[in-house]
């Protein structure tokens, strides 16, 4: 099977300076992934090149085998949910239909997806409401909804629990629960609770790609202590769920063995 | 009210000030199919002109609204004016005999290069409009040294025109150039008025959204600097019409640029046409600098529309 998205020998860096070198990642079709690591361990700049937004410094990626392709085809390959964006004076229909980018006025087939779209985020109601009006949810949703409105196969997501209260996480997890096989997921994220969650965790230390693997083998007090300098309890769940990590205390690092 | 009526009504009022273009003036009143050579060779290519050169700076504010994400932006923001401004009065010290128009453009055009160069590197939209507001000043300072230096009066009236904006007495040839540019910025705005939408989401998003983003900041800046600059060349400093045509159009009509591109042209066209008007018929003999009404009407209104939102 053909990887969704896929980085060989990847560096990469916000300058010429390369701030994570040799990685290789391919996320398969449905695949949960989750880039782990400290401040400034480069989840963000790994996931701006792997959205095509930077240029890799080394290395290849390639999205479904290809190169990424450009305007409405490239939404339907691969769409990115930022951190924040500041509130537009758009429509929320409009915000959602821009989604879709087209390059005209939208089309009958393209007005039902963003129909569609906008029921299953529960904002049939406010689709002529202006997007600066919005709560924090309906405002999230809003961005969802675009993010999806296209039928990406992969889906990015920059700290997507950041700064959120805990109903909108709520939300958000119930949207990734919802997307789980259908859409291929990758993001970066402190969290450790949303990280269990994923099908895969890529620990990011010291320049490089330290551990990845399945939760249950990443996400081990050992791992967490010598990557993030934390002391971590974990409790597992006897009914198979994700497990509970506690963070008790920072630590110091210990180099790898 | 719906768009397309909101765009109708607006034709159908540029159309009727027009007609009142073509009929009044400080010669008296002759209805356009007396068609006297006063109506076809004064009147006629004026009002054109007029509704011309507003809707360009008009579609100029939109693109450099775009650009900079800031719908205070207007198109002399990036050091147009300062720049225009000094090329005029460069050009009547220099050739008194020469037109001013060519310099005043290659001035506007040399100073947006500039403010360009002084904010190059990572796009940031504040430092370029710093820029621009710092050449601006620095040209204009420069202009008003020379005029007050000038002992010639002459330069000082030359120079009114083009510092306070008018349209004068054009020929039809001088339409050529102004017209084909704005249908030209017309069709290539409205066949990439998505991706517009798109990029004033910012930098990342549009291109999350497959809008190649330097491609179309440069296309933008440089279909804003040409309308401009050809703008000026035409009729001096016409100041607000930039500012003001795309503002009221947003509020008409929303955000999406498929709409507010006609919408702001017609809104352009309208309010330098009924300036035009206004300044050669009400204070005749005596004609009064379009400029000064666009700003004086569009000040007013454009603070009224800045506390109505704020309401």
């Amino acid at each position: 099977m053909i990887p969704v998205l896929e980085g060989h020998g990847l560096a990469v860096g916000r300058t010429s300076e390369a701030l994570l070198r040799n990685i290789d990642l391919a996320v398969a079709p449905g695949e949960r992934v989750a880039l782990v690591g400290e401040n400034g361990s480069g989840k963000t700049t790994l996931l701006r090149a792997l959205a095509g937004l930077d240029s890799v410094l080394e290395g290849t990626v390639l999205w479904e085998g290809k190169r990424l392709p450009s305007g409405p085809e490239r939404v339907r390959t691969l769409s990115v949910l930022f951190q924040t964006e500041t509130p537009s004076r758009f429509t929320v229909r409009e915000l959602v239909t821009l989604g879709l980018a087209l390059d005209g006025p939208p089309s009958m087939s393209d007005e039902g997806l963003v129909n569609r779209a906008l029921e299953q985020a529960e904002l049939g109601s406010l689709a002529e409401r202006c997007c600066a009006s919005l709560s924090g949810g309906e405002a999230q949703r809003t961005m969802l909804a675009r993010a999806l409105v296209a039928g990406p196969r992969v889906l990015l997501l920059d700290e997507p629990t950041n700064h959120l209260d805990p109903a909108r996480q709520a939300t958000l997890l119930a949207w990734l629960e919802r997307l789980r096989r259908t859409v291929a997921v990758v993001l970066a994220t402190h969290d450790l609770a949303l990280a269990a969650t994923c099908d895969r965790v890529a620990l990011l230390h010291a320049g490089s790609l330290a551990v990845l693997g399945p939760p249950s083998q990443v996400l081990t007090p050992e791992h967490l202590a010598r990557t993030l300098g934390v002391h971590v309890r974990r409790i597992d769940d006897p009914e198979g769920g994700p497990p509970l990590l506690r963070v008790v205390a920072p630590c110091a690092r210990r180099s790898a063995a | 009210m719906r768009r397309s009526t909101t765009l109708v009504l607006l034709a159908l009022a540029c159309g009727a000030v027009a007609i009142m273009g073509l009929c009044a003036g400080p010669s008296g009143w002759y209805l356009p199919w007396q068609a006297s050579d006063i109506v076809t060779e004064l009147r006629a290519p004026r009002v054109l002109l007029a509704g011309i050169v507003g809707a360009s700076l008009a579609l100029a504010g939109v693109a450099m609204q775009s650009l900079l994400r800031n719908d205070l932006a207007d198109p002399y923001v990036l050091g147009l004016s300062g720049g225009a401004s000094a090329g005029a009065v460069a050009s009547l010290a220099l050739w008194p005999g020469v037109p001013p128009g060519p310099l005043a453009a290659a001035g506007a055009g040399g100073a947006a290069a500039l403010v360009q160069w002084l904010a190059r590197g990572p796009y940031d939209p504040t430092r370029l409009l710093l820029s621009g507001v710092a050449v601006s000043s620095l040209l204009a300072s420069t202009t008003g040294l020379v005029l007050v230096m000038s002992p010639e009066g002459r330069l000082l009236r030359g120079a009114m025109f083009w510092l306070f904006g008018g349209v004068g007495t054009p020929l039809w040839s001088a339409l050529i150039l102004p017209a084909g540019l704005l249908v030209f910025a017309v069709g290539w705005m409205l066949t990439r008025s998505e991706r517009l939408d798109r990029f004033t989401l910012g930098s990342d998003e549009a291109a999350a959204l497959g809008v190649d983003v330097l491609a179309l900041r440069r296309t933008i800046l440089l279909i804003s600097v040409i309308l401009t600059a050809v703008s000026v060349a035409a009729c001096g400093l016409v100041g607000f019409v930039g500012l003001i045509a795309p503002h009221v159009a947003r509020q008409l009509v929303g955000q999406p640029h498929r709409h507010v591109i006609p919408t702001a042209a017609f809104g352009g066209a309208l309010l330098v046409m009924s300036a035009d008007t206004v300044a050669r018929t009400v204070f005749a003999p005596r004609e009064v600098p379009v400029g000064l009404l666009t700003a004086t009407v569009g000040g007013p209104m454009f603070l009224w529309l800045l506390q109505r939102g704020a309401r």
